[in-house]
């Protein structure tokens, strides 16, 4: 195992070196003899047609319903998520991708004059609309991070499901930042800290693909790490994929209670019969629920409390902010070196009072939204406190919809498969 | 009819084929790893070595700015080693994407071949452990419990991170300079009055007095002392902490400011007695660094000199701290203006004209000219510059209306003190420019050692100044010490022992005085004399003109002096070692 580990991170290192050399800028010679620097030439925007790409999304997306759906089929899924990483990853460079049209979307709601493109909207409506009608076929085969990441899940271990509810968490919280940061005019986070993208388009500063690189390295033995516990866009899924209309199913019968397919599932998504006795009577139940109810609303507002608390290192999101605390710190000392924005921002004509004074302005709007985001928090974790307080009475195993990426991995343990299949 | 077809066995086994996939992930594996070392290797070489820094171009580079004249063959040089070097940067680079290739490749064969090990020796689904229902109520109730502490631990954790890191972007009242507790709209009213050159010239208000360009408008300074005997010496106190500043004179009161790493003061001494007025110690202002950055020892912490105008003074330390005191010594404002980038520390000296303070801030990075309303210590306007410098900025009244001339490393540059326009500029300047520019004769005359004396003379009949190169000369000259000029004549002292004479309508050497010791501090005109004082405090008085003509060589007491005289009605005051000195009547 720790060979294994070690190889691992070894091949890490080798293919961020790839990535991080690629940052690296000499000064031009200083010509003296009359020479022209050519003029910049900017590359096309697309190598093909983008209605081609959404022809394309939708395709996969079909293929991936019906692979999952009707044909129940691992191996299909799996070559469909190969052509999607091929296609939307490695040649179109991660763009556009669902998760991050996601902040064009919202772009669009906070600020009526900006203007979303049909494909971008496009791109973020019909995933839902395939969750609505099948289930997280996207994350299934489609989604170029997902697919990346199952490619490397080959021991795929099975957590905890409190570990797994609080490293759900984290997937909410980006949400909400996300959102926190579109509204701010932070620009899009999702799309800044994509972990994937440089490896698809071969270039990315060290810190992402370091991150993307320890994500790939974690995803060998936890499937998914990103889709599970932090993707933004996986948590509009799975409220979609809740209500589908049409859902993958362990058995395509039913189920014989045999438990062969419990250790099928990487993602936590089987949920085991209830068991009928319960260690509380209903009343009991009720009273209780009755309480987390009278105290969400308290939870929420310390929530809140502790986001418009924590403004201040939040506001560091926003560039401004960001670049008015370097400038200041490059001007005070407070650092050795100095950096390129800093040097940019004085190498202009704007006075750095003026930068400060936009950076508290922006830290008093932050308060409130950073309040908001910790109300959002507060109202995620009653919300899944409630979820698990509320029975469900299960008969028999069945996935959970909104967790379930319908992967087809279970499909094989089931014996019922198997004889369904034979008829 | 069968919904699906019968599924491939899924679940079957085959050492053959898992061995053989093994076998391919082992070599798969090892050729991967073999790979990436060397990336790492390569770019851990790439990072850590600068192509363009190599000693034997930096050498080069050296050679070249030190030659008197371009060599072609040099240069030549200097351009193969430079193209050699980029091309090595980009080998390498090639290297690295070829590699990340092979790494690429390697890592696909490595999961596929992993995959196959896994499918052909699979773990055949059977259940783990007891029965879920065993557990399902606890783990439930287990996970809600987690939840819980989760959710108060990011809380907490917010709180934390809320406390422990602020945002440290001061504060528009932090920017803005700190005012005295004092009514500082009416002292700025008080003080929209400036005062005028005429007054300027009456005093000694800034390095190398009024306008900064060494001319004093007194010629009634003395020319016989004796400090050992007391002769002709009005006063001598000693000054509490060091400095290379030069004394700056307003009114009835001397200034001076001092520092150590840890301390910074200014002081006020009384013309008449020597007698320490008053001394303040700087406060910290907002951004003033905990420690100040690393200084030249020869530099020091308080190198550049005050200056003086109307009721306030303004003092700048090498951590970047500026003040300005009234002539009670209150504080009316002071901020830090960012710590300097420049390796022998700052020391370029304030100068004050109408109501504006001009600080050359120039810096190895971002360097500013910047203008401060002396009223406030507002900002009036910045200009940024290009190179670095030690020189201060003089303020002339030429032909052309006022303007505000500095060197730099390379440059000569003309602003509008009122507006910090740029008005001209020229490339004539080289090497590590401390000395500053005179003026005399309607030329500016700039000199710096390793590079060429250049005098800068316009065309009278132009509207606006167009700057042109009279003459230049290249031998000896000053590395500190700044020039002085006369209509007719240019004089430096350099560090060499020499005293030059040149002549500013040709540019030909009038005279060379060769005297014992070296110069750091800068000649003086004073009427028709000249006062230059070495470093041992020998203070060479000459008169102008042809041929060297020799007046007196008084001493200031042996002490070390770097600092240059403030020349006033009748007095000198010197600053000699730990000494302030007043000789006069």
């Amino acid at each position: 195992m720790k060979l294994k580990l070690l190889a691992a991170v070894f091949l890490l290192l080798g293919l961020w070196t790839v990535q991080a050399a690629t940052e690296f800028r000499f000064p031009m010679p200083e010509f003296e003899s009359g020479y022209k620097h050519p003029a910049m030439s900017i590359p096309p925007a697309s190598k093909t047609s983008p209605w081609v790409d959404l022809g394309l999304l939708a395709g996969a997306l079909a293929l991936s319903a019906w692979s999952v759906l009707r044909l129940r089929s691992r191996r299909y899924v799996f070559l469909i998520a190969l052509v999607s990483l091929a296609y939307f990853g490695f040649y179109r460079k991660g763009c556009v991708c669902a998760v991050g049209s996601m902040q064009n979307i919202l772009s669009a709601f906070f600020d009526p004059g900006y203007a979303v493109p049909l494909i971008v909207s496009a791109f973020f409506l019909i995933p839902l609309l395939f969750a609505l009608y099948f289930g997280r076929v996207f994350c299934a085969a489609v989604c170029p991070l997902g697919a990346i990441q199952e490619m490397f899940a080959i021991f795929p271990v099975q957590l905890s499901s409190a570990v797994e509810a609080v490293l759900g968490l984290f997937a909410y919280a980006y949400l909400g930042l996300s959102v926190l940061a579109v509204y701010m005019g932070a620009g899009f986070l999702i799309c800044r800290y994509d972990p994937f993208v440089g490896f698809f388009r071969q270039g990315a500063s060290f810190n992402m693909f370091l991150a993307g690189g320890v994500l790939l390295l974690a995803g060998v033995f936890i499937a998914r790490p990103y889709c599970r516990f932090l993707c933004p866009y996986g948590v509009l899924l799975r409220w979609a994929s809740r209500f589908s209309k049409w859902h993958a199913t362990i058995t395509p019968a039913e189920c014989i209670q045999c438990r062969l397919c419990e250790t099928s599932c990487p993602y936590g998504a089987i949920v085991v019969p209830t068991p009928e006795d319960r260690p509380v009577d209903q009343r009991t139940g009720a009273r209780r629920m009755g309480r987390l109810f009278l105290a969400a609303p308290f939870i929420i507002v310390i929530a809140a409390g502790a986001g418009y608390l924590s403004h201040e290192p939040l506001a560091r999101l926003h560039p401004t902010v960001w670049l008015a605390e370097r400038v200041a710190g490059e001007e005070q000392g407070r650092y050795e070196e100095k950096t390129i924005d800093g040097d940019a921002f004085r190498a202009g004509k704007r006075a750095a009072t003026e930068l400060y004074a936009e950076a508290h302005a922006l830290k008093e709007r932050f308060k409130y939204a950073s309040a908001c985001f910790g109300a959002f928090m507060g109202l995620v974790l009653c919300g899944k406190l409630i979820r698990l307080s509320i029975v469900r009475s299960n008969k028999d195993y069945v996935v959970d919809r909104g967790a379930c990426l319908s992967c087809a991995r279970c499909f094989a343990y089931c014996p019922v498969e198997k004889s369904h299949a034979a008829k | 009819m069968p919904r699906n077809k019968p599924k491939k066995k899924r679940f079957t086994a085959s050492d053959l084929i898992w061995k053989a996939a093994t076998g391919v992930a082992v070599v798969s594996g090892l050729f991967s790893l073999t790979v990436s070392i060397l990336l790492v290797a390569n770019y851990v070489q790439v990072t850590a070595i600068n192509p363009l820094d190599t000693p034997q171009l930096l050498q080069l580079r050296q050679q070249l700015a030190a030659a008197p004249e371009a060599d072609a063959k040099l240069i030549e040089q200097i351009r193969t080693m430079d193209l050699l070097a980029r091309r090595a940067f980009f080998t390498s680079q090639s290297h690295l994407k070829l590699g990340g290739s092979l790494l690429l490749g390697g890592v696909i064969v490595l999961l596929t071949a992993l995959r196959t090990a896994r499918r052909f020796k699979p773990r055949l689904p059977e259940p783990q452990g007891p029965p879920p229902s065993e557990h399902y109520w606890i783990s439930r109730a287990f996970t809600k419990e987690v939840l819980t502490f989760v959710g108060l631990l990011w809380a907490a954790a917010a709180l934390v991170m809320a406390y422990l890191t602020p945002l440290d972007v001061p504060s528009a009242a932090a920017t803005a300079p700190v005012a005295d507790a004092g009514n500082a709209a009416a002292d700025a009213g008080t003080t929209a009055a400036y005062p005028s050159w005429e007054t300027m010239q009456q005093n000694w208000p800034s390095f190398r007095g009024p306008g900064g360009y060494g001319v004093a408008h007194f010629s009634t300074a003395p020319t016989e002392w004796d400090v050992a005997t007391g002769k002709n010496v009005k006063w001598q106190v000693e000054v509490p902490l060091p400095g290379a500043n030069s004394p700056v004179v307003w009114d009835k009161r001397v200034f001076l400011s001092g520092a150590t790493e840890e301390k910074r003061e200014v002081y006020c001494f009384d013309t008449e007695t020597g007698k320490l007025v008053w001394s303040r110690v700087l406060d910290k202002f907002s951004g003033t660094p905990e420690k100040p950055p690393k200084v030249g020892d020869e530099t020091g912490y308080a190198a550049s000199t005050l200056v003086a105008h109307g009721d306030r003074v303004m003092a700048i330390f090498a951590n970047g701290d500026l003040a300005c005191y009234d002539a009670e010594g209150n504080l009316k404002w002071g901020k830090n203006l960012g710590v300097p980038d420049n390796h022998y520390g700052h020391s370029s000296s304030l100068l004050a004209c109408q109501n504006l303070l001009f600080i050359q801030y120039d810096q190895r990075k971002n360097g500013k000219l910047i203008a401060l309303d002396i009223a406030d210590g507002k900002e009036a306007w910045t200009v940024n510059r290009e190179k670095i410098s030690w020189a201060s900025p003089v303020c002339v009244q030429t032909p052309f209306g006022p303007e505000l001339v500095l060197n730099s490393e390379q440059h000569v540059d003309a602003y509008d003190p009122l507006k910090g326009t740029a008005l001209w500029q020229l490339k004539c300047l080289d090497g590590e420019v401390a000395p500053s520019p005179a003026y005399g004769g309607g030329m500016f005359f700039v000199a710096n050692d390793n590079a060429t004396a250049t005098a800068i003379r316009f065309a009278p009949d132009d509207k606006t100044p167009k700057p042109e190169i009279a003459w230049q000369w290249d031998q000896s000259l000053p590395d500190v010490s700044s020039p002085v000029g006369t209509d007719k004549h240019f004089y430096m002292t350099t560090s060499r022992a020499e005293i030059i004479c040149l002549d500013s309508a040709s540019g030909e050497v009038a005279w060379v005085q060769e005297v014992d010791e070296g110069f750091y501090a800068s000649p003086i005109l004073a009427g028709d004399r000249i006062y230059a004082v070495d470093r041992k405090g020998a203070v060479h008085i000459f008169k102008t003109g042809q041929p060297f003509t020799p007046i007196a060589t008084p001493s200031v007491g042996g002490e070390e002096v770097l600092a240059t005289p403030a020349v006033m009605d009748g007095r000198i005051y010197f600053r000699a070692g730990k000494n302030l000195l007043c000789i006069g009547a």
